[in-house]
């Protein structure tokens, strides 16, 4: 893959790496069809971060087709490595004019070059180790709460909660949208607590189908909230119930990006239905109906390795599961089921097959069968292998 | 026990907040004093060499529109917390614009001052951000130990030089050493030295100017106008102090110099 990525815009996919910086420290690029999408998944999987670059945003785009899997050019970086190229925004506004990425060229690196004022080049020819490209899938259709805002109420509420703060709780209901600063419990005794609410009628489009408290890492989404602001993006936020992923994104001609958190599972909506608790009763999901086709975490292939994070006591991270195909292909049968959207959330493509197109390929990830879905992860191991196409 | 207060006015909003900011850069806690009139913050330091001690007084009135203060008990109407000034400071940054602001004494899973800020917003509903700061409340057994320093016998008190230079003066010479010496006389001059086994480094400032000798001057107009009175301080304590200033730079400070401690009055 060969790209061209021409004045102002260079200065918009620097942004876009150190938004992505926030979420991990490595990101994969990703040379797709349609563009050139730059992916970060942050660490135990609970995080993932994805901007996707179409082809209207370079001046060049070139992607070799009937190559092998290596001259596509996929690739997983560090983000230290990239990041320095853009890391002063101003001088990239002054000095460079254009840059230029080749990828697939060699086996075990990824050249960028930025072409700047007064003749001078300069290449940076970076390491990479693997092709494999994780990506969730996030059937945003099914989310029964979607609200849209501008990215400067977004960035009004977060301001009142210091840089240090890792999790914040969003609680929409119809009359009121609250965020809070989140801490556990054994540290609440000294802790300042911050809350701020506003009215619905303050975003652009407020459609709350089920009343709930989502709790996630505020300092992952920064990342994304801080280019909205400077490109004056609105922000979609799509959500559901408490362990259900959240998703930011933003859009315009020539990107989208978006930023998916899981949320803390409320341990007590897990396990059954409480009249008049916190659950919707029409909410879709319940852990009893889980299909048979739930993929394990430990089981899969050219998974990075990460079992779900559970933290002490009783809320757990709801983790990220590496599950089969790719991008748009998520026509698996699961995906269009809501009590299998509840229970894998955030479901990753391993990219493992030559060609990335949709429908082409076969996927030989696994996925497993449990009888019942258990809140508590490690109950899942025993379940048995079972390939999904 | 009971405090409410409120401030309608975004100027003393401002200032109220400038106050609490140069606390916060002095101390990591402190003492919050309430009286029916007045609100002191103080902190005293019991170090042995060269602790930092702080004693502010604001009338209530130049600050909050309302202000309601009941104390333990009827002969003791007062109250005593001790908080940390960072939250404070953090919660008023981001209410510079807020239409009102109140304070109040609230018992949450401990007792906290709640600041709540109602801010400007898109539609006719204002937002609300609420602060909750975790505060001890002082038990009157203790009250004693913040009582307001009287202020000692000064040889010498000199206007000092603009902060922005003094403090510039200071960094530099902190890598050097870690006790400075500052002395000064009646005739404007003053010299800040530092003296280690490889170099002596000492800068002079003429021509500051000395406010008129009021109370509590000893030898008065006896001493001689040139003699030097010293005093030896820590340079991190003295370079904290005039980093937390948010004055204009260009106003003017007092500094009463006594043997051995110095009194830094911002004016």
């Amino acid at each position: 893959m060969k790209c061209v990525i021409e004045g102002s815009n260079v200065k918009v996919f620097g942004k876009a790496i150190h938004a992505l910086s926030r979420i991990s420290d490595e990101m994969w690029l990703d040379p797709l069809e349609k563009g050139l999408a730059v992916r970060s998944v942050g660490p135990a999987h609970s995080s993932y971060g994805c901007f996707l670059f179409t082809r209207l945003f370079f001046q060049l785009y070139s992607l070799n087709i009937s190559s092998p899997q290596a001259a596509l050019g996929r690739c997983k970086l560090p983000v230290k490595s990239v990041l320095p190229l853009f890391r002063c925004s101003a001088s990239i506004e002054r000095s460079v004019d254009s840059c230029k990425i080749s990828t697939g060229l060699s086996d075990t690196q990824v050249t960028f070059q930025l072409f700047c004022k007064h003749g001078i080049t300069k290449t940076y020819n970076l390491g990479f180790q693997e092709h494999d490209v994780l990506q969730a899938v996030f059937p945003a259709h099914l989310c029964p709460n979607v609200l849209k805002a501008q990215p400067s109420l977004l960035g009004d509420m977060v301001i009142h909660f210091p840089a240090s703060q890792e999790e914040v709780t969003l609680s929409v209901c119809p009359k009121r949208v609250t965020m809070r600063n989140y801490c556990e419990e054994r540290d609440q005794i000294k802790v300042m607590s911050t809350e701020m609410s506003l009215h619905p009628e303050e975003f652009d489009y407020f459609h709350v189908g089920v009343d709930s408290d989502i709790t996630f890492c505020l300092k992952e989404l920064r990342g994304l909230l801080s280019f909205a602001e400077s490109h004056g993006l609105p922000v979609y936020v799509h959500f559901g119930h408490p362990g259900q992923p959240v998703r930011f994104s933003v859009e315009n001609m020539v990107l989208e990006a978006s930023v998916v958190l899981a949320t803390q599972t409320d341990s007590e909506s897990e396990v059954s239905v409480q009249p008049g608790g916190s659950e919707d009763p029409a909410a879709p999901s319940r852990p009893q109906d889980a299909p048979p086709t739930a993929p394990p975490e430990e089981q899969v292939p050219s998974s990075q390795g990460s079992p779900v994070l559970s933290r002490p006591g009783n809320l757990e991270y709801f983790g990220l599961h590496v599950a089969t195909d790719s991008g748009a292909h998520a026509a698996e049968p699961e995906s269009a089921d809501p009590a299998t959207f509840r229970l894998h959330s955030l479901l990753f493509g391993a990219v493992s097959s030559p060609w990335p197109n949709e429908g082409d390929v076969l996927h030989t990830s696994l996925a497993c069968a449990s009888d019942t879905e258990e809140d508590n992860m490690e109950e899942r191991s025993s379940a048995t292998p079972m390939p999904i196409y | 026990m009971r405090f409410r207060a409120k401030i309608l006015d975004v100027g003393c909003l401002n200032s109220f907040t400038r106050v609490v900011n140069t606390i916060s850069k002095l101390t990591k806690t402190c003492t919050l004093r309430l009286t029916a009139d007045n609100l002191y913050f103080m902190l005293s330091d019991k170090v042995a060499n060269g602790g930092v001690s702080m004693w502010c007084e604001l009338d209530q009135g130049n600050f909050f529109d309302e202000f309601q203060m009941e104390g333990v008990a009827s002969d003791a109407n007062e109250i005593y917390l001790e908080l940390v000034p960072e939250n404070l400071s953090r919660a008023l940054r981001t209410a510079q614009n807020a239409k009102s602001l109140k304070a109040k004494l609230t018992k949450k899973h401990c007792p906290c001052l709640t600041l709540a800020a109602e801010l400007p917003s898109l539609s006719s509903v204002s937002r609300v951000v609420t602060h909750d700061i975790p505060v001890d409340v002082i038990p009157r057994k203790l009250w004693h130990d913040f009582r307001e320093p009287t202020v000692p016998d000064f040889d010498v008190s000199i206007y000092l030089p603009p902060l922005k230079t003094m403090k510039n003066v200071i960094d530099r010479m902190k890598n050097l050493s870690n006790f400075l010496v500052l002395e000064a006389n009646r005739s404007g001059q003053m010299n800040l030295k530092i003296e280690t086994d490889l170099v002596s480094v000492s800068t002079h400032f003429r021509d500051l100017g000395n406010p008129p000798c009021g109370d509590g001057g000893s030898q008065g107009a006896s001493q001689d106008l040139e003699t030097m009175a010293q005093a030896r301080v820590d340079i991190k304590k003295l370079q904290q102090f005039l980093s937390s200033q948010q004055v204009n730079p260009s106003k003017a400070m007092c500094s009463k110099l006594i043997y051995p401690s110095i009194h830094l009055l911002p004016i």
